[in-house]
This record gives C-alpha cells, sequence and structure tokens, in this order.
C-alpha cells in the first residue's frame, strides 16, 4: 500500500512538473513582448546625452536588438550560436553568434553592465534578498504563530479584541508607509533624542566590513517594514482555523479523555491546523520576493527588487527577463513543493 | 502585496478533490425557528448589523467619501494645483492645515483631490477586474473541457508573477501611449486610464478562480438542470442562472479588490511610474517622499494616514460582508 | 504522527540559514565591530596597532556604475572613477584648461604637433609612465585603443570621435600619429579619454574575436592611475587602494571607499553624519542644511544646461503651428518667470543661463540677455500674431487652431515642479500646456523606436545638455540630422531646417582657427536666441560637497577628480 502511494505521488510530481514547462514558456514569451516595448536600452547609453545616431544603428545591430521581436525571443531562448550575425553591417551575416540560449542556461550578457552575465549580475544580489526573505518568514511565522494561537486561546478577551484590531491595521498599511513610519521613529527621531538609533541605508558599513552583526543590525528596520503585513494576516489566519479546529469533536474528545490543555492544544489542535497553514505560508514564500521590491528601495538594500527597478529603468532586457524568470520558477516550484507537503501531511488526499 | 493574498483565498477545489463551498444556506439559529421565515438579504443584513468592525467601516468610509467628493466645494481644483513657489515647504498652519509642498500647493486642498482620483481609480480598477474575472470564472466553470484548461493555464501563468513586478513592466509599457482623456468636464492625464487598465489587468486572477470554484458546484444542482430542460441559452444560464447565485463571493471579493486597488496604485505612484503629476493621487504624493523624511513629514504623514484608513475600513466592511454573505466560506 | 515539528526544524533551519549566509555577504573577511553605540554605527577606519593609521575617504555616487571600462560605458559615474585608476592622454583642470598627462605637452601648431591643415596630430608620450604591472605605457596601446573602438567586432558604447580618425599609427614607442581624413576642430576635447592596455587585451581579441566579454573590463585591476580597484561589490561599495607602482607622484591618501546609495535623502544623511567625504550632484535644496554642518559646496561648470527645446517644424506638418511662429516662441520665452524656478526651486544657487554656451564664455562672445518675464507683453506679442481667445475658452486660437502645447521631459521632482509653475503661468497668457513625464529610456528612444520626441509628439522639450565640452560644438539642429524612414537615428528631433544655422554649424566644425571658430559660434548663439530655438532653464553645473576633512580638493567639469593625488586629510 505504502508502495502503490508512493509511485503515484512520484508520478504527481512528475505531472505537476511537465505541467509546468509549458506554463514557464508561456509566460515568458509574455513577458519577453512587454520587455520589449518598454523602453529603448541603446537610448540611454549615451550617458547625460543623446546617443549619436552612427553609435545607435552600431549598438542596436551588434547588440541583436535590431531584429524582429520573435527573431529575439528564438535567440533569447535556444541561443544564436547555430546561426551567425552581421557584426559589421554589411549585411552579410558573417560572425558565428555566442549566445547559448535560456535552455541551456545562458541568460545573456547584460546591456546595462555591459560584458558581464546576467546569471553574475542577478547571482550577486539574490542573497541579500533571500537573507531579507528568510528573515522576515522566519519572523512572521514564529510571531503570527504565537500572537494567532494566543489570540485563539483567549477568544473575545480584551486582549483578542485588541490584537485583531491591530491586525487589521497592520495588513491595511502599505508598506512604504511603514517603512517610512519607522525610518522616521527609529533612524531620524530616536537620533535626534540621543538615543540608541538603527542605520536606515544599505546592508552594512564598508569601512567595517559585512559581519554578521552589521548586517543583522541593518537588518532590522527592513524586516520589520516587510513582516508586519503579513504577521497582521497570518495571524489572524491562524487563530481563525485554530478556532475551527478547536470548535471540531475530536478535540472535546481529546479534554473530556482528560488530557492536559497542553497537549490538547499543541499535540492535537495546532498539529491539524498546520496543515492549511502550511499550504499557505508555502505558497507565498515566492511573493515576498515582489514585497521586497519597495523595502529595498527605501532602504538601499543590495538586493534583487532594488536590482529590478534599476534595471526595468534602463530597459535591460536580458537582466529583467533573468529576475522575472527566476521568480516564476520559484513560484512553480515552491507551488509543487507545497502540494507534495500538503498531500503527504493530510492522508486524505488523493493524487488522482 | 502579501498582506492581501491569504485574507481571500480559498483551497482551489479543483486541486485537491476536496468538497467545493456550497451555496447559501443560512444556518438555523433559535431565531429563525420562532419567527416567519425571512428572506436571505435580510438575514444577511442582520448578520452584517452585529459585526460592529464592519458598521465602523461603513462609518468611516462615507466620511472619506464624504471628504474627498464633497471637499471639492471647499476648495477649487484650480486652488489644488496653483503653485507658488515662495511658498513651498510651509508645515502645517492656519493657513495650510496640512502644510505646503515643494512647489508650494497646498497638502490639504490636493489630498481632497487626490483622493477623488485615488477612490476613482480604486472603483473603476474594480470593476475592469470583476468583469474579466467574473467572464473568465463563468466560462471556465460552466463549460469545462479544453476551455477550462486553456483558460486556467492562463490564469495560473498571470498568478505565478508577483503583482508588482508585472504592474512595473505593464506601467513601463504603456506609459506614455495614452494621451488625456476628459470625463465628466474634468480632465484626467492619460496615466490615470493606463493604472486603472493594469491594476484590473494584473488583479482578475483571484476572482477568475473564485467564480470558477461556484460555477463548478453550481452548475450540476437542479435548477439549472431544468434550465436546461426547458431550452435556455447557456449564455442565459450563466448569467441569469448561475450567476446571481454566486453574487455573494463576487461581492466580497470585488470590495477587497478595492482595497488592493488603492494600495497597488499607491505602490506603483510611489516608485514613481504611475499616475504623473500634476493630477494628484494618495500615491504620487508619497513620491520621494523620503527624500522629505525628517525636513517635511507631512507631505508624507497625511496621505499615508489616509490611504490607512481607506484600506483598514474596505478590510472591515468587507470581512462584515463575508460574515454576512458567505460565512460557510471562511477561510480566515 | 508528528509532522508539525518537522515543519518547525525546517523553518528554524531557513532562519539559522540565512544568519549564515548574512555572514558570508562580503568578500572581505569580516571585522567584529560592534554597531550599538549611539550616534557611530559607522566607525572610523579599522586599525591595526602594528602599522600606522591608513587615511581612507569616502565619496558617495548616487548612482552605481555600470561599468568601468573606458569605450563601454558614458555614464558621468564611471567616467569620474576613471581617474583614479586610468590616465587619460591630457586632462583638464579647475578652470577646464587642459594640461598633459601621458604626454609630454599638448599637441599644438606651434609646437609642431599639430600640421598646417590640422589633419595630422602627433603626440609625444612621456618615458616614465607604466601600467601597475611595470609594463610601459606605448604608443602600441594607442594604436589598440584606436583599433579596438572602431572594430564592428566590439559592441563599444561609443566610437566617437575615432571614427573620424582615419589612422593611428606608432613610428616609434613614443610617438602617436593620428591622420583626420578632414580637420576636426573638437579633438582636444574628445581624443583618448582612457587607454587600453594592450598587452593584456590584445591576445583576448585576438583569440575571442573580440574584448566585450574581456574580464579586465569588468574588473580592471591593473591601471596606470594613483589608485587601483581592489573591490566591488554591486550594489554596496567600491574600494579602491594606492597603487604603489604608480609612475607619478604618490598620492596622499591610501584608501578610497565609494558608496552607492539609492536617493539623495541618503547622501545627505551620510554627509551630515560624517560618514562620507565627497557628495555629488546635490540637489540644490540640500545645500543649506549641509552648509549648516560645516559640509563645503563647490561648483563646477560642466557645460550642461538645462533649457527648452521647441518643435518648430520647417515642414509645417509637426506640432503646433503655434510654435512655427517666432513671436509666439518671444511671447513663449516672456510669459514664464525663470527667475522664479532659479531663486525658489533652486534657492537661487544658480542662474538662469542665456546661451547654450554659457558654461564656455569664451563662446559667449558678445554675452547675450535673456528675455524677461514680461506677460504683459507676451499677451501683446500674442495678439499680434493674430492668436487670440475667439471663443472664450480661455486658450487662445487661430485659423480654428488651439494654441494647445505638449510638454514633456523626464521623470525627475524638479523637472516636474517646474512643469507645473510654467503651465500655470502660460495658461495665465491664454496658452494651454498638456504636461506629461515620462521614464528617460521611454523619452529619449528614437525615431525608429517611436520615441515621443523623436517622432514629433512632444511640442516642448526639457533636457539637460550642452556642447561637446569643453569643446562647443554641436550637431541637433543639422537639416541632414532630422529622423526620417530612411534614417530612423537622426537627432533633430526639432525638425528644424534653418539653411543658415545649418550652414554655420557644419562650418565651425571644420574651423581649427580658435578666433575664426569663436566667431562663428558666436553667430550661432545669435541665432539660437533670436530665433528663440533653445531656452535656457538653468545652468547645470556640477554640484559637490565636500566635507570638511579634506583638504586640496578640486574639482573639472570634464576631468572631476583630476587631482586625486594631491587630497589629503587634516585630521587623520
Amino acid at each position: 500500500m505504502r508502495l502503490h502511494q508512493e509511485i503515484l505521488l512520484t508520478r504527481y510530481i512528475l505531472r505537476r512538473i511537465l505541467q509546468g514547462i509549458p506554463l514557464l514558456l508561456i509566460i515568458s514569451f509574455v513577458l519577453f513582448i512587454l520587455m520589449m516595448n518598454m523602453g529603448d536600452p541603446v537610448a540611454t547609453m549615451g550617458g547625460r546625452r543623446v546617443t549619436r545616431s552612427a553609435d545607435y544603428q552600431r549598438l542596436k545591430r551588434q547588440l541583436g536588438l535590431d531584429k524582429p521581436i520573435e527573431v529575439q525571443y528564438i535567440y533569447w531562448l535556444i541561443g544564436n550560436d547555430w546561426t551567425k550575425v552581421d557584426m559589421d553591417g554589411d549585411g552579410v551575416a558573417e560572425t558565428p553568434g555566442t549566445r547559448h540560449g535560456v535552455l541551456r542556461g545562458d541568460f545573456g550578457t547584460s546591456l546595462v553592465n555591459r560584458g558581464t552575465a546576467v546569471l553574475q549580475v542577478i547571482g550577486e544580489r539574490i542573497p541579500n534578498t533571500l537573507i531579507l526573505m528568510l528573515a522576515s518568514e522566519a519572523v512572521v511565522i514564529f510571531g503570527a504563530l504565537l500572537v494567532g494561537v494566543y489570540s485563539a486561546l483567549r477568544q473575545y478577551s480584551f486582549l483578542d479584541h485588541a490584537i485583531t484590531a491591530l491586525s487589521f491595521i497592520g495588513y491595511s498599511m502599505p508598506i512604504f508607509f511603514i517603512a517610512l513610519l519607522s525610518m522616521y521613529v527609529f533612524g531620524v527621531m530616536f537620533k535626534r533624542w540621543g538615543l540608541p538609533f538603527l542605520p536606515t541605508i544599505g546592508m552594512f558599513d564598508p569601512q567595517v566590513g559585512s559581519s554578521i552583526w552589521q548586517v543583522i543590525y541593518h537588518m532590522i528596520l527592513p524586516v520589520v517594514s516587510m513582516s508586519v503585513v503579513s504577521l497582521a494576516s497570518y495571524s489572524r489566519y491562524i487563530r481563525s482555523t485554530m478556532l475551527e479546529v478547536m470548535n471540531q469533536d475530536y478535540i472535546r474528545t481529546a479534554k473530556s479523555k482528560g488530557l492536559t490543555r497542553h497537549t490538547v492544544i499543541y499535540i492535537h489542535a495546532l498539529k491539524n491546523a498546520s496543515l492549511p497553514i502550511a499550504t499557505v505560508i508555502g505558497l507565498d514564500l515566492p511573493f515576498l520576493l515582489g514585497g521586497a521590491v519597495i523595502t529595498e528601495r527605501i532602504f538601499a538594500w543590495p538586493g534583487m527588487g532594488r536590482l529590478f527597478l534599476d534595471h526595468v529603468s534602463r530597459a535591460d532586457t536580458p537582466v529583467v527577463m533573468g529576475i522575472l524568470m527566476l521568480v516564476a520558477v520559484a513560484v512553480v516550484v515552491f507551488q509543487i513543493i507545497t502540494d507534495v507537503i500538503y498531500a503527504w501531511l493530510d492522508p486524505r488526499i488523493r493524487y488522482d | 502585496m502579501p498582506g492581501w493574498i491569504p485574507v481571500s483565498v480559498t483551497i482551489d477545489p479543483g486541486l485537491y478533490n476536496m468538497e467545493p463551498s456550497t451555496s447559501i444556506i443560512p444556518s438555523l439559529t433559535p431565531d429563525d425557528l420562532e419567527t416567519p421565515p425571512i428572506g436571505l438579504g435580510q438575514l444577511a443584513w442582520r448578520r452584517f448589523r452585529r459585526h460592529r468592525p464592519a458598521i465602523f467601516g461603513v462609518i468611516v468610509l462615507v466620511l472619506l467619501f464624504l471628504y474627498a467628493f464633497s471637499g471639492g466645494f471647499f476648495f477649487t481644483e484650480k486652488y489644488a494645483n496653483f503653485t507658488d513657489t515662495s511658498r513651498r515647504l510651509l508645515s502645517p498652519s492656519a493657513a495650510h492645515p496640512f502644510g505646503t509642498d515643494t512647489i508650494g500647493r497646498d497638502v490639504l486642498a490636493r489630498s481632497i483631490y487626490g483622493g477623488q482620483i485615488s477612490l476613482l481609480i480604486g472603483l473603476t480598477a474594480v470593476t475592469v477586474e470583476t468583469i474579466l474575472g467574473i467572464l473568465v470564472g463563468a466560462l471556465a466553470g460552466y463549460y469545462g473541457g479544453v476551455i477550462d484548461s486553456v483558460l486556467m493555464r492562463i490564469t495560473e501563468a498571470m498568478l505565478n508573477i508577483p503583482e508588482i513586478f508585472l504592474l512595473i513592466v505593464m506601467a513601463k509599457f504603456f506609459g506614455g501611449k495614452i494621451p488625456e482623456v476628459a470625463i465628466l468636464g474634468r480632465s484626467y492625464s492619460g496615466s490615470v486610464v493606463v493604472i486603472v487598465v493594469i491594476i484590473g489587468l494584473t488583479s482578475w486572477m483571484y476572482l477568475a478562480r473564485i467564480v470558477r470554484a461556484e460555477f463548478l458546484s453550481l452548475k450540476e444542482n437542479e435548477f439549472v438542470l431544468a434550465a436546461r430542460a426547458t431550452g435556455t441559452k447557456n449564455l442565459d444560464i450563466i448569467f441569469r442562472h448561475i450567476l446571481p447565485n454566486s453574487i455573494a463571493p463576487i461581492i466580497v471579493s470585488a470590495t477587497l479588490g478595492v482595497a488592493n486597488a488603492i494600495l497597488a496604485e499607491a505602490y506603483i505612484s510611489f516608485l514613481g511610474l504611475g499616475v504623473q503629476p500634476p493630477t494628484a493621487t494618495w500615491g504620487n504624493m508619497l513620491d520621494g517622499a523620503n527624500n522629505y523624511l525628517d525636513t517635511a513629514p507631512w507631505l508624507w504623514f497625511f496621505p499615508g494616514l489616509l490611504i490607512l484608513l481607506t484600506v483598514l475600513s474596505i478590510n472591515f466592511l468587507g470581512d462584515g460582508l463575508r460574515d454576512a454573505l458567505d460565512p460557510r466560506s471562511r477561510a480566515v | 504522527m508528528t509532522k508539525k515539528p518537522a515543519l518547525y526544524v525546517f523553518i528554524v533551519l531557513l532562519a539559522v540559514v540565512s544568519l549564515v549566509l548574512s555572514g558570508c555577504g562580503g568578500k572581505t573577511p569580516s571585522q567584529t565591530g560592534t554597531p550599538n553605540t549611539p550616534g557611530a554605527p559607522n566607525t572610523p577606519q579599522a586599525t591595526q596597532t602594528s602599522v600606522p593609521e591608513k587615511k581612507v575617504i569616502t565619496l558617495i555616487y548616487t548612482q552605481e556604475f555600470d561599468t568601468l571600462s573606458p569605450l563601454y560605458t558614458d555614464m558621468w559615474f564611471s567616467w569620474t572613477t576613471w581617474q583614479l585608476y586610468l590616465a587619460w592622454a591630457w586632462e583638464f583642470d579647475e578652470n577646464n584648461a587642459a594640461h598633459p598627462r601621458l604626454v609630454t605637452e599638448i599637441p599644438s601648431s606651434a609646437n609642431g604637433g599639430i600640421n598646417s591643415d590640422g589633419t595630422v596630430i602627433t603626440m609625444h608620450l612621456r618615458d616614465d609612465i607604466k601600467w601597475s604591472d611595470d609594463e610601459p605605457i606605448t604608443a602600441d596601446d594607442f594604436v589598440f585603443t584606436w583599433e579596438m573602438a572602431t572594430s564592428p567586432k566590439n559592441a563599444v558604447t561609443t566610437a566617437y570621435p575615432y571614427d573620424q580618425i582615419s589612422s593611428v599609427t606608432a613610428p616609434d614607442p613614443k610617438t602617436v600619429v593620428v591622420t583626420f581624413s578632414s580637420p576636426f576642430a573638437p579633438w582636444l576635447a574628445t581624443l583618448w579619454h582612457g587607454i587600453l592596455p594592450a598587452h593584456i587585451l590584445r591576445p583576448i581579441y585576438d583569440s575571442e574575436g573580440t574584448i566585450d566579454n574581456a574580464e579586465w573590463l569588468k574588473n580592471p585591476t591593473i591601471g596606470c592611475g594613483p589608485y587601483l580597484l581592489d573591490e566591488w561589490q554591486s550594489g554596496s561599495f567600491a574600494r579602491f587602494v594606492r597603487n604603489s607602482n604608480y609612475w607619478g607622484t604618490p598620492p596622499k591618501i591610501d584608501e578610497i571607499f565609494i558608496r552607492f546609495v539609492p536617493d539623495d535623502a541618503s547622501q545627505v544623511a551620510a554627509l551630515q553624519a560624517g560618514d562620507a567625504d565627497i557628495g555629488t550632484f546635490v540637489p540644490y535644496s540640500d545645500v543649506p542644511k549641509l552648509e549648516q554642518s560645516g559640509i563645503k559646496i563647490m561648483t563646477e561648470p560642466s557645460g550642461y544646461n538645462e533649457g527648452l527645446f521647441f518643435l518648430v517644424d520647417s515642414n509645417g506638418k509637426l506640432g503646433n503651428p503655434g510654435l512655427r511662429d517666432i513671436n509666439v516662441r518671444k511671447a513663449f520665452a516672456m510669459a514664464i518667470d525663470r527667475e522664479s524656478v532659479t531663486r525658489d526651486l533652486l534657492l537661487g544657487l544658480t542662474k538662469v543661463p542665456a546661451s547654450f554656451w554659457d558654461a564656455l564664455p569664451y563662446y559667449n562672445n558678445p554675452p547675450l540677455s535673456n528675455y524677461p518675464f514680461d506677460p504683459t507683453a507676451a499677451k501683446a506679442l500674442l495678439d499680434q500674431a493674430g492668436w487670440v481667445d475667439s471663443n472664450g475658452d480661455g486658450t487662445r486660437d487661430k485659423d480654428g487652431v488651439e494654441l494647445v502645447l505638449t510638454y514633456s521631459t523626464t521623470i525627475r521632482d524638479v523637472r516636474q515642479e517646474a512643469q507645473a509653475v510654467f503651465q500655470q503661468q502660460l495658461a495665465a497668457v491664454g496658452i494651454k500646456v498638456d504636461i506629461q513625464s515620462v521614464d528617460s529610456d521611454v523619452y529619449f528612444a528614437t525615431y525608429g523606436e517611436g520615441g515621443p520626441a523623436a517622432t514629433g509628439k512632444i511640442d516642448i522639450m526639457e533636457w539637460s545638455d550642452g556642447p561637446l565640452w569643453p569643446d562647443p560644438d554641436i550637431y541637433y539642429w543639422k537639416c541632414n540630422e532630422i529622423p526620417t524612414a530612411d534614417y530612423p537615428t537622426g537627432s533633430n528631433w526639432f525638425y528644424t531646417c534653418d539653411p543658415e544655422l545649418d550652414a554655420l554649424i557644419t562650418l565651425q566644425s571644420t574651423q581649427v582657427d580658435a578666433t575664426a571658430r569663436q566667431e562663428t559660434i558666436s553667430k550661432i548663439n545669435q541665432l539660437f536666441h533670436d530665433k528663440v530655438y533653445w531656452l535656457g532653464l538653468w545652468q547645470d553645473p556640477d554640484v559637490w560637497a565636500v566635507g570638511p576633512r579634506l583638504t586640496g580638493v578640486k574639482f573639472s567639469g570634464v576631468t572631476p577628480l583630476f587631482n586625486i593625488a594631491d587630497w589629503d586629510i587634516t585630521t587623520p
């Protein structure tokens, strides 16, 4: 029986992965079309002046930007090392291409950081965003569990109502408002009042180096800004799930069997409540990448969100596509993982 | 916007073979047993009335709408856009209760007219997204099969990209391409239309899934079979029979969608890609605000506070509506 | 059946991993500075007790340089950084006069450096110049640079002016002969901005066919300037250390940090806190605050002036017909109060330029005066020109066409503010203005890309520009630069074809004789003013913030950090 389950599970995972691939292709094509019409990367290469026309025409040709969209998409996807490109402008394609295409792992080179591979550009910034993401997620999970469970256990008490009200306020706030407020209070005002204050820009002080303490110290305000919204909504979610679970029959049975309150809550109720919680948290993880865009901009955190904004404004298609595809892949992967964990946790689920 | 998603998410029924939510069945309370049967609407209203935060939300919302729309009688639009660079960055005073901005415009007047635009954007974006969501969800849920597969793949594809990335990319795609529009005697910069369109285009997916779930469950019901047996056309069945019965989650989703639209507009304008000045919105009044964090906090505090109050009261209202109309589908 | 603890363990592991990752965030080994002291999270330089205190200064850039390689970027922040680790053939000082660096003297007709018709320039290199790996800098490096800039296999950002050169030869290792096909007046300002090390890059070019992906271009650790690149962490900072193998006078400061911040507010905060010594492009609104904190503000003209460009279609098809009438343009000039913008928005720290060549007084001769702010005269001119408000809607019209102008610029706070101010002032004289602002890469897209300015959709364009400084050369207004389907990259987005102007522009770029050229430019200047082809809004010099620690700091408008080797700190 167990082997049968495992075979079903494997087939389910494989099926989901196979379903994910055309999805990613559609996404990439749609995004690519959007990219192409969103600005001219060569226009700003002139620095503070308009690019000279001779340079403009040459650069367009050399960077492959003069080709029609479908051709550019194909080069992006499968590379151009199987064909020749016209580098010297005489109309005859003579130089073999050097790109291998996304399907072979080559996301191209950035149009802004000339010569640097897209994966390197992104790779330099991903760890910084991940640090922020994971720390926020940890804060959110622990905080929401604490607050949600406490609130559920003391339903209808004054504290519960207060927490509920605060939660509503919490997830109604725009992230940048929280960020600005916290910057103002903990960065500016504290400094004025002579209290120990928190830094408001960057990940660490370059002259001191990126020690663990520097990073944590600089991380406090951004993580707080990012966690408040999610913490507020998750704590409500946990609270109501706990309440639902606590009203079930088997909890009453457990109580009447004389199990301690402690056991009842933490072993039985929470365990069963964790099922939908795990699902929602798992699905939300990649979307934290989106929430980081605003936070990183305000706090000058050198992460992927800021990279996205900077390169979108200069129409750097390879890097922007790279980031978006990475996010899309992360979302698909996390969805599959979440589905699998959910199915594994809940034996009622069948995978056909 | 991570905070919004868990509030309205329901586990996609198609995914786990679980029982989807059924149509509204009012729960029996002692009240109902002893009094003559009352309509669904009245029952919903009763439940709504008991939800105190929702009432609070309604009151605040009404006040905010009054603030934005009747405030126009106290200040003309010309006054709100009136620049006087010699009076820039004045802190709040009797003449300018909310202070002045970087070119001397009165922040209070701007927040009134900005409120009009922000609220209008919220409502129109939700209209766009509701229409799109209903169309996609209804067609997918009713017809099933290939149509369902294709539409759901598209929905999933769009859901897979975080909203803010999509908003930024689309804002640049449409930016500057749409000229000014004149509606009801006032002219709006083209960027307002752009914002409405892109918010609508990036938020319909959640509603589509909800509507599809409703249709999947309702289309096997007897009244649908009866309608089909009497030869009613498919479109009629969709829009005149099934849709009205699934109106509850749509209303809840649309209400919460207004909050999301206002937040989305605020985010995108904060990044400088949204509504362009001189048209004011609460969002673009916050643009560049961190440059004046400590020198002129009134620039960002008041618009931010107004956004917070609006979104908060809409969330309360949505919560109350959900309790009243659709208590069984609570995921939160 | 305890799945929940597994979940908890997983989460805890994630948290731990994230903390560990943070410790591995940097390439430099960590120094455990505990930053919890109030008021000083950025304690001054780390010291080791065995060596004397290092002199370290910090510069703040509000934009990170996209690449450090010469030829592959035109970004100001890259240009400025080049002076740290590269050397130009000649550099420019605080008066924007050229002085030799890699050459022994500036070529001129007096010393035989330029031949009689101005087509051949001969440069003699110094004997002591060398790269930091001890390879001498020879004429071959110059030849190689020209070859790379003009090679079709390299996607260099700009091949100008190397594409105007017909040949570069090296008769001996210390002599470079540059031959132009026709006299090229702007050579002094445009040639030899950064030399490539042939001994490093030629092998790469030979084996790969291009130098686009060369490691040296991404990470130029070998250079010939007073400093060398030590480390560059994208998004955070870059670090330059003293070049111990420098051929010139050793610099006094040991290390230079360049920190990247996202906006001006963080820059100001860092300067005020004493965390940084130099601030770049400080906005005028922050100047009083900084001066109060004891920070010196230095402005250096760099040739840029913010101004309005008008769509004056000589063929009469694009744009509002009103703008084709010179009197309407004059009325426009008198309807806007440009002084109030510089006085209030820019706090009186700069002034309204009267001419495109305001930063080059030599070419702004005789100096022109601005159109005054005179709404009454403006209205009179418009009435005379036949533009009256016949339908009472507040906007003037003529022959059924309303005087509605589209005014668009890029998304920048001060520009959007100026737009709103002018819109109001123009409405007061009956000119309706539609304001738009878009991102710069959309705004500056070419005709072929459907760019709004290039395709003649904007009546009034605004950006900051200047001549090919410190050379007065311009080319935008030439008739043959008008974009068409056959020439989609044309830069004459004003669609102006004025034969007189065209002839003068063509003439000045060939005049190697300074006096004759000055006369030509002055005539162009007068034309611009009389026909209102360009309206200056404010001068756009480089605004530097210099912290109290530094001494000996001077800036140039062309090679900003030209004397960085002379900088010193008073209290190390």
